[in-house]
């Protein structure tokens, strides 16, 4: 499944709709990426032109803010916790698992759109450690054995579908 | 705002609240290391080296962006300090590269600098490169970001003193970087190779990119940029004899501060061509060969007097350089009539319409020199007038996208949607030509709202009543119909005026059009009824193409003014100024107004000119239809180039004075403001080649004149006295500005030179185009070269860069004509034609074309015509008609 192509008509009404919010750069992005699920890195120069700014500071503010993304991610998104306490429970291991599962590296997409694998320094759930995230949902308490069964639950959910 | 008192290293202190305690304690010469500060952007606290302590309660504060208060006890030195600093360096120094020890910033890098200072050699810490992508895919810039420190400041320069944003911070933490959107390299960017981020970067980060020489300069020297007309002030780094690196000057004060343009940082290189001339030369039987300097003088000293006393002064012509000095032109006007008896004397800025901007000054009688380009930021409203100062005069363009990012009104009227356009509360998209209609129609629109100064009106001017009478009777309907513009853009942009005093941009777009003379006129209109002449902030702001254009036509260049602008002939008020010059140079002068450029081509023609003198210009290339000059002069028995570069216009001369480039003279030159600037050679002329000054002292000897003029400062000492405009050219100080000697009652309440008339309202004739050339074309400059491109042609860089000058034209028209990007066209106009690639450019509207100018040796010159004039002596060399072929 392929992310859909760009709808550049809806891109151009979302950043219309804020136009006149000058100086709101963060709702607007925060509706693009929404929309999308992304931000279009084509779209870094209409909306820099929208909020008068330049598109070198759009981009700097999109990419300074990890709530946004210029590429497109999976359907799920495994943020593997990489912080101490994780760390000193074996989470890299656990992330080793998760690469090896997925077959994508951290901070990649898998070619057919369903996972994106990321980290992040703690998940503020240290007593549950190691920890992960799918999407809302928080993993704790992780082994191995259990990371490939909740991989082949969100994997089977796709063949369902 | 309240004064305040404070203590810093025990030292008493009383200071302005809300300054910087950094400020404060440089004011004080109390020195704070910083790496992230720099006088001219907005604080920031990004590197924390400025650190100091207060004493009383223990708080170190980032001196740069903490405000001072009432009976602060500050330490900038203590132990506890150099500790915090140590140990912020070792940081930034743990995370560089091993590269440093071979950085082409050596020592001048800052951070190294206060390591050094600091005595931090060894981190010991865990050293932790932060490798990145090393790019030089450009001729100008290298970009090693790991060496960067995240200061920010050319970031901040980007932004804050170029106004192009280019660059911004990406990414964060370990990764964050400068970078530009979608992480291009720079050539792909909107980056203008202005360089001003890298003289700004503290560290090797940036650096220029130069493959002649590696390394920190051996010495510097201060100069002035060799270009356009802004006269940026600048340092040049020097290896040897070799000018390796230029910067903006330290100098505080100056037009440019900390910024420069693509030209003035890099195409410098051309004064290291190898290319340049370096001995005289001398034609015999046909051949160019070289000969001695004094054989070359003797020569031209002899034909000169020769064909002046077998054929008459009329038979003689000199054209003056708009690039050398003020005293170099002062000497030469003064060859001409005194040792040659002619007024046949002109300089290159003719061709960028200094006849028009002479109007200005005959109306206000001088009233209207001076127009500093930092009041441009506190202007009321900015009219930006066929001019594209983001290519043609950078710097200008910066002043105006700082204003309007200042919340300064910015009006832009061109055909084409440029990128000042987008810095624009309105941008006016007229139809090439009717800039006279536009301005009439807006006067009209003020007039009715009556939206004028009428305190002004009265107490400076008259012939308001017959004037107003015109704008009454205007018909506006002809207005939007040839300006093609709509009523409504035309209310807004009165709307917007109503009530303000005017800056006035104008570029060549109106001292290079046919109607040029008539739109002055209709501005000058204008600028009275609003109240805006003798106002800072406000008035007539032309752009100079060269940097001594000014200067050559107040040092009496040109064949109708003698120095100091003043008239040659003025019967009504006795001849007063020619009949001074004639005692203080103890010689008769003419009064008739000698050829200006184009006269002299055509005396040419007829075979009435036997002998020209040019100094330091490419009329073969600079002038248009090139195959006319060069017959042309190659009719004229005898031709002397003086010249930096063997010019195509060398290669038909009879003798060739090798001169010096302005780097390695001294002088003084005249900046489009009114600034005149002395700098002092940095380097020495390359072989045999002399100071032009020298050379023209030299040929004046030999012609039997004995009357002083031997060193620069007496050329200097006898320009400041008998030019009262210059009068503080007296060799005390670097910079001066021109004098305002105008006795019109708006400039001096007492005078006795009476009120500033109006003039009465014209309009433009009605075109008629015929359909054989369908399109307009509009030749304009491009920021990497200078006017025809003699000069910017031999800087390696820019010839890195390969600027092919495609022919821009609106999709629109490139469609219907079966044009896609890159096909090759051929153009053509009544006058002649030029073969380039096409580009589509969605910026142009239709039916009009752009053709760069200065690149293929400046082949746009061959579609317009040399003699196309609406009134005397306005050039019309803007725009064309054309059609095109596809090849
Ligand atoms: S590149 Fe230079 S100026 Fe820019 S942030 Fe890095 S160190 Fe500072
Ligand atoms: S060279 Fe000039 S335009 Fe380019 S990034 Fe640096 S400051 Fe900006
Ligand atoms: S060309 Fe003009 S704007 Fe550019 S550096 Fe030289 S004087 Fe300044
Ligand atoms: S370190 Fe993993 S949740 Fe806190
Ligand atoms: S100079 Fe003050 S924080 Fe950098």
């Amino acid at each position: 499944m392929k992310p859909e192509e760009i709808d550049w008509g809806r891109l151009a009404s979302v950043i219309e709709k804020h136009r006149d919010e000058k100086s709101l750069l963060i709702p607007l992005l925060q509706d693009i990426q929404e929309t999308f699920g992304y931000i279009p890195p084509k779209s870094i120069e209409s909306v820099a032109e929208a909020m008068n700014l330049f598109p070198s500071q759009v981009q700097g503010v999109i990419s300074f803010y990890a709530g946004f993304s210029l590429k497109p991610k999976g359907k799920y998104v495994l943020r593997c916790c990489r912080g101490t306490a994780c760390h000193v429970k074996g989470s890299r291991s656990i992330l080793r698992v998760v690469e090896k599962e997925l077959g994508i590296n951290e901070g990649d997409t898998s070619p057919d759109y369903q996972f994106t694998l990321e980290t992040v320094a703690c998940l503020g759930a240290c007593f549950l450690a190691p920890t992960m995230m799918v999407n809302r949902d928080y993993f704790g308490k992780l082994s191995p054995t259990k990371v490939t069964s909740i991989l082949a639950e969100y994997r089977k959910d796709k063949e369902e579908r | 705002m309240e004064d305040i008192t404070l203590t810093i290293n025990g030292k008493k202190i009383s200071c302005q609240e809300g300054t910087s305690i950094l400020n404060v304690a440089e004011e004080y010469g109390i020195k704070i290391p910083t790496l992230c500060h720099h006088h001219d952007l907005e604080p920031f606290g990004a590197c924390r080296l400025c650190l100091v302590e207060e004493e009383k309660t223990g708080r170190l504060m980032a001196s740069c962006v903490a405000p001072v208060a009432q009976d602060m006890t500050i330490l900038t030195d203590s132990p506890r300090i150099t500790k915090h600093r140590r140990n912020i360096v070792r940081l930034m120094m743990a995370e560089h590269p091993e590269s440093c020890l071979v950085c082409s910033k050596g020592n001048r890098c800052q951070l190294r600098q206060i390591a050094a200072q600091l005595g931090v050699g060894e981190t010991d810490l865990y050293p932790m490169p932060n490798y990145k992508r090393l790019e030089q895919a450009n001729p100008f810039i290298i970009r090693d970001l790991s060496k960067c420190i995240l200061c920010g400041k050319c970031i901040r320069a980007d932004h804050e003193l170029v106004v192009v944003g280019a660059i911004d911070y990406n990414l964060r933490g370990f990764r964050s970087r400068p970078a530009t959107v979608h992480d291009l390299p720079l050539k792909d960017s909107s980056c203008t190779f202005c360089g001003t981020c890298v003289s700004m970067c503290p560290t090797g980060a940036l650096a220029s990119k130069n493959t002649q020489y590696v390394g920190t300069p051996e010495r510097e020297g201060l100069s002035v940029c060799g270009f356009c007309g802004v006269g940026c002030s600048l340092t040049m780094g020097v290896a040897g004899e070799q000018v390796i690196e230029v910067n903006p000057s330290h100098r505080q004060d100056t037009v440019n501060g900390a910024t420069l343009c693509v030209r003035g940082h890099f195409a410098h290189d051309f004064l290291n061509a190898g290319e340049r001339l370096i001995r005289p030369m001398i034609r015999k039987d046909g051949e160019l060969i070289s000969a001695s300097w004094d054989e070359a003088l003797e020569i031209v000293a002899d034909r000169l007097l020769n064909i002046k006393r077998t054929s008459g002064p009329q038979s003689v012509a000199l054209l003056g350089s708009s690039k050398c000095t003020n005293e170099e032109n002062y000497l030469f006007q003064k060859i001409a009539r005194v040792l040659l008896g002619t007024n046949n004397i002109d300089n290159g800025g003719y061709s960028s319409g200094q006849r028009l901007l002479r109007l200005i000054d005959e109306k206000t009688d001088g009233g209207c020199r001076i127009h500093p380009l930092e009041q441009l930021e506190k202007a009321e409203a900015i009219f930006v007038l066929g001019a594209n100062p983001d290519q043609s005069a950078p710097v200008v363009g910066y002043y105006l996208k700082r204003a309007s990012r200042k919340g300064v009104t910015l009006i832009v009227a061109d055909p084409r949607q440029t990128e000042l356009a987008d810095f624009a509360s309105v941008w006016l998209s007229l139809l090439p030509q009717s800039d006279l209609e536009l301005i009439n129609g807006i006067s009209a629109l003020l007039y009715q709202k009556k939206a004028y100064d009428p305190s002004f009106i009265d107490r400076f001017t008259e012939g308001f009543g017959e004037y107003g009478d015109g704008l009454s009777s205007l018909d506006l309907e002809r207005v939007t119909g040839v300006t093609g513009l709509d009523l409504d853009i035309l209310e807004e942009t009165a709307g917007l005026l109503n009530g303000k005093k005017i800056a006035f941009v104008i570029g060549h777009g109106i001292l290079q059009q046919r109607y040029g003379m008539q739109s002055i006129e209709a501005l000058f209109n204008l600028s009275l009824m609003t109240g805006s002449l003798g106002h800072a902030g406000a008035g007539i702001y032309g752009l100079a193409r060269e940097n001594n254009q000014i200067g050559a036509w107040d040092m009496g260049t040109a064949p109708h003014a003698l120095p100091g602008r003043q008239p040659l002939n003025d019967v009504l008020n006795g001849d007063t100024a020619r009949r001074g010059w004639e005692r203080a140079w103890q010689a008769k002068l003419l009064p008739d107004q000698g050829s200006n450029v184009v006269r002299m081509i055509e005396e040419a023609e007829k075979g009435n000119l036997k002998a020209l003198y040019i100094l330091g210009e490419n009329p073969l290339r600079s002038l248009p239809q090139p195959e006319r000059v060069r017959k042309a002069l190659e009719s004229v028995d005898f031709v002397v180039v003086q010249d930096i570069f063997p010019t195509e216009t060398a290669e038909i001369a009879d003798v060739i004075m090798p001169g010096a480039a302005f780097s390695e003279k001294g002088g003084s030159i005249t900046n489009m403001e009114g600034r005149i600037q002395t700098f002092r050679p940095v380097t020495s002329p390359p072989g045999e080649a002399k100071p032009d000054w020298e050379i023209l002292f030299l040929l004046a000897a030999k012609m039997g004149y004995t009357g002083g003029n031997d060193s620069l400062e007496k050329i200097r000492a006898e320009i400041a006295e008998l030019v009262p405009m210059y009068a503080e050219l007296d060799g005390q100080r670097d910079v001066a500005w021109v004098k305002e000697t105008s006795q019109r009652k708006l400039f001096d309440p007492g005078g006795k030179g009476g009120m500033i008339p109006f003039s009465s309202v014209v309009s433009t004739g009605d075109e008629v185009y015929d359909d054989i050339y369908p399109f307009t074309a509009i030749l304009g400059s491009v920021r990497y070269h200078l006017g025809s491109g003699t000069r910017t042609g031999y800087s390696d860089r820019i010839g890195e860069l390969g600027l092919k000058g495609e022919i821009e034209i609106s999709p629109e028209d490139g469609i219907n004509s079966g044009l896609r990007n890159g096909d090759m066209v051929r153009v053509l106009s009544p006058h002649g034609s030029l073969e380039r690639a096409i580009r589509l450019e969605k910026r142009l509207r239709k039916g009009l074309i752009f053709v760069p100018l200065a690149v293929n040796a400046n082949d746009a010159m061959n579609l317009i015509g040399l003699t196309e004039l609406c009134r005397p002596e306005s050039p019309g060399w803007k725009t064309c008609r054309v059609k095109l072929e596809k090849l």
